[in-house]
């Protein structure tokens, strides 16, 4: 009788508390999956629900805003791989940030960058170094750059239509490759090449290290370049600036550079090397 | 990748199909279930130096439409605690049910924790809170008045998205606006609270229930009133506004050509 | 949402291979109507010296123009006793919509209880800072509303500050603001504490000015720093206001301090 009672009422109320595998994973001390649990908003096109909370291009008053804007830059050349990088970040119009930290140290030997938002880039740069650590123990070798990147291409291509946004490049020197550059973006493009630049200033980048970029570069040489294309963009892209951060991968591993404030490298420059002839030297 | 900088780094139009603004509009055709439908107007309590007294009127409206001219909308539970509903009237009954059920499960136990005022306002809180992360949210505004675990007075709001807090004065809906700044004039902070008499907070409350018919166009001049302290819950749910003064009404000669 | 159309080269863009002005879609039917974030406003700030971190933020909530109370904490102790408040060394400020501050603050707290039991000692500094972006990030697709700012000591005994946007991505820094007032506060923080734009008196005229180096502030300086950020910013701005809440941490423990701010 219970159970035909049951089978045409409806209970009074729902489960309103959490269930047991729910309580537990809100108190989880190591993410369980690192990759796969997200939440999504219960509707029917969480991408397009997404989009109008955090778009601020199209829609500036739009209330979440992620951090954004970036120029990075990374080149072969004989002696290796530069890697440049600003360190701005900006929401909306405001400078969210003039210290961020685009190259991501992936291991020794691998670096990658940071461009679009900011989390998708920190996340899923340390989820790949992750990966390429689990591929050094299981098969006693350090990973190539081609495989690496491609884990992140791939990765990042099943999150298609989410809403994703990176721009990112994976640089590192292997026995079997060299040294070996990579661009990946979260529309799953991959792409092999010597000379790469991605984000807002990429054009004015690109504008400096076309002009001046070949092969044989000395390593003094080549350094001087990325800093000086990052610095033509930082002048040029508003949505660029702070501190320019560089690296040099070596066969060896990456050495780094420094992380220095633009401004009197831009004096400097203009001052010293007689550049930047547009701008006024004079102080009022 | 296009030239315009302000672009990069966002979804783009020709990959993730236009920007959709209606998520962030409020208006436009709605699903029915997922906004109010009957609906009770504010809530307003106060605490005092001994408890707590919280009052709501007896109106459910539909629409402008004065529908339902006695509904009790204060609730109590278990005896200390009186939990005063504004907003859907049916997703206050289905509250009242599962805190019903929670009632009678906590009194299982022989002898032990009864839930006091506090306890009730967090668990509201979870239940409320979890509902909006589901997207499909309990469309009330609540005020849990009651004692919490050391006895003291206790009043709390938590509303449909699970946002909570607590204030020596309370009021929800139109008197937010109407009420609060009256009740502000009683206790403006804690202290305040702690010397205030019981005939002087339901003396406020009586006042503001007033002030609220005057102008709110979704009240009614009948409301129930509880006062909650340690001898427990004062229920009276057929009160009847006393001593209105229309007189400020005096002047008003209505709208457009009518001018006297 | 006229915004949305007033935006620098909208219509007179030269055309390229796809539209760069954005489309905006119809707004017919949809699944929901429900908005499920509302802003709180109030501003949170923090800052690090030698062996301390401060975190603050003021106790208003509001919704819209309305005051919804003039005392509602939003800097926490994570780790610490319920009841008594002892035994923490993390603190967390949120700011944004309150009901996703407080779960947050609810998850982070239980999953530093959980690391203390499971692995019997207390969960350093820079462990529960990634954690927390992993956290945030889990919630990519439908994101906390909160911006987070974690502090406490590191190993080495020195403060330790980091800062988060919604999603989780995050920054170890020496001061931040963030909230309704952080565009107010954080240039002022900029100037104080990193000595932004300021240069050794007598060193040169011109270009030959030296910067002034930063260097860790005293604790003293730096409760000052915080009062004076909060009763300007309290003066700009609506949702700012009632109380300033303090949390100070240091190897002693994380000592709470409450200033009362302009109510009007």
């Amino acid at each position: 009788m219970d159970s035909l009672v049951a089978q045409y009422s409806r209970p009074a109320f729902h489960n309103e508390g959490y269930s047991q595998e729910e309580q537990q994973e809100l108190s989880q001390t190591m993410p369980g999956d690192i990759s796969l649990k997200f939440a999504l908003p219960p509707v029917a096109q969480p991408h397009a629900w997404l989009r109008a909370q955090t778009d601020d291009h199209a829609n500036p008053s739009c209330p979440i805003k992620l951090a954004h804007g970036t120029t990075t830059l990374a080149f072969r050349f004989q002696g290796g791989i530069i890697v440049a990088t600003d360190s701005r970040a900006t929401a909306g119009d405001w400078i969210a940030s003039q210290t961020v930290k685009k190259v991501i140290e992936i291991n020794n030997c691998l670096l990658g960058t940071m461009a679009g938002g900011a989390a998708d880039c920190q996340y899923w740069l340390a989820y790949l170094g992750m990966q390429c650590r689990l591929h050094e123990l299981r098969h006693k070798r350090r990973i190539t750059v081609a495989a690496a990147s491609k884990i992140l291409a791939n990765l990042v291509y099943s999150y298609k239509g989410y809403g994703l946004s990176m721009g990112t490049m994976c640089a590192g020197v292997t026995p079997q490759e060299g040294p070996a550059l990579y661009y990946i973006d979260s529309d799953g493009t991959r792409l092999a090449g010597n000379l790469f630049c991605v984000g807002s200033g990429q054009t004015f980048a690109y504008g400096v290290l076309d002009a001046e970029y070949k092969y044989d570069l000395s390593e003094e040489d080549a350094l001087e370049l990325g800093r000086r294309s990052i610095l033509a963009a930082t002048h040029r892209d508003a949505y660029s600036g702070g501190y320019i951060n560089l690296y040099h991968v070596k066969e060896d591993g990456w050495v780094k550079h420094g992380f220095n404030d633009t401004n009197p490298i831009f004096w400097k420059t203009k001052l010293e090397k007689g550049e930047f002839s547009n701008v006024t030297s004079e102080l009022v | 990748m296009n030239h315009f900088p302000q672009a990069w780094g966002r979804p783009r139009d020709d990959v993730y199909g236009a920007y959709n603004h209606s998520y962030l509009q409020m208006t436009g055709p709605k699903q029915h279930t997922q906004s109010p439908i009957v609906t009770g107007t504010s809530v307003l309590a106060i605490k005092f130096k001994d408890g707590v007294v919280i009052a709501a009127d007896n109106l459910a409206s539909y629409g402008s439409l004065a529908r339902f001219t006695d509904v009790k909308r204060l609730r109590t539970f278990n005896d200390t605690t009186v939990v005063g509903f504004g907003g859907d009237v049916s997703d206050m009954q289905y509250l009242d049910r599962l805190l019903n059920s929670l009632d009678i499960e906590e009194n299982y136990y022989p002898e032990g924790h009864r839930l006091n005022a506090q306890n009730l306002h967090t668990y509201l809180t979870k239940v409320m809170y979890k509902r909006r992360s589901d997207f499909n949210p309990l469309w009330n505004a609540i005020l849990v008045a009651g004692l919490d675990g050391e006895e003291k007075p206790f009043l709390a709001y938590v509303d449909l998205l699970g946002t909570r807090y607590s204030s020596p004065s309370l009021a929800t809906g139109f008197g937010a606006h109407l009420a609060q700044p009256v009740l502000r004039e009683y206790v403006p902070d804690e202290k305040a609270a702690e010397n205030l008499t019981q005939e002087t907070a339901v003396e406020a409350i009586k006042k503001c229930m007033k002030v609220l018919f005057y102008r709110d166009a979704r009240s009614l001049d009948k409301y129930s009133i509880a006062v909650i302290t340690k001898e427990g819950v004062d229920l009276k749910e057929d009160e009847k506004l006393e001593n209105q003064s229309w007189a400020f009404a005096d002047r008003i000669r209505g709208y457009g050509a009518q001018v006297v | 949402m006229a915004s949305a159309f007033m935006q620098p080269g909208f219509g007179e863009a030269p055309g390229y291979s796809f539209s760069q002005a954005p489309t905006v879609a119809a707004s017919g039917a949809r699944e929901h109507s429900f908005y499920p974030y509302t802003d709180n406003g109030g501003s949170t700030l923090g800052i690090t010296g030698q062996d301390f971190a401060i975190l603050a933020g003021d106790t208003r909530s509001t919704s819209g123009y309305n005051i919804n109370t003039r005392y509602a904490p939003k800097v926490f102790r994570i780790g610490s006793d319920d009841e008594s408040g002892a035994g923490g060394h993390i603190v967390l400020a949120v700011c944004g919509f309150a009901a996703d501050g407080e779960a947050l603050k609810e998850r982070l707290d239980a999953m530093v209880k959980m690391y203390r039991y499971q692995h019997g000692k207390p969960m350093s500094v820079k462990a529960c800072a990634q954690r927390l972006a992993t956290i945030l990030y889990q919630k990519r697709f439908f994101p906390y509303y909160v911006h987070a700012i974690l502090g406490g000591l590191d190993e080495e005994g020195k403060g330790a500050l980091y800062s988060y946007d919604p999603v989780g991505s995050y920054e170890r820094e020496q001061c931040r603001a963030a909230g309704a007032a952080a565009s107010l506060i954080m240039p002022f923080l900029d100037n104080q504490v990193n000595f932004k734009n300021q240069f050794v008196p007598g060193s040169g005229v011109g270009h030959f000015l030296e910067a002034r180096e930063p260097l860790p502030l005293p604790r003293k300086d730096v409760e000052e720093l915080v009062r004076d950020a909060f009763s300007s910013a309290v003066e700009r701005h609506i949702e700012v206001g009632d109380g300033l809440q303090m949390m100070v941490i240091t190897k002693d423990g994380v000592e709470e301090i409450y200033h009362p701010l302009k109510r009007d």
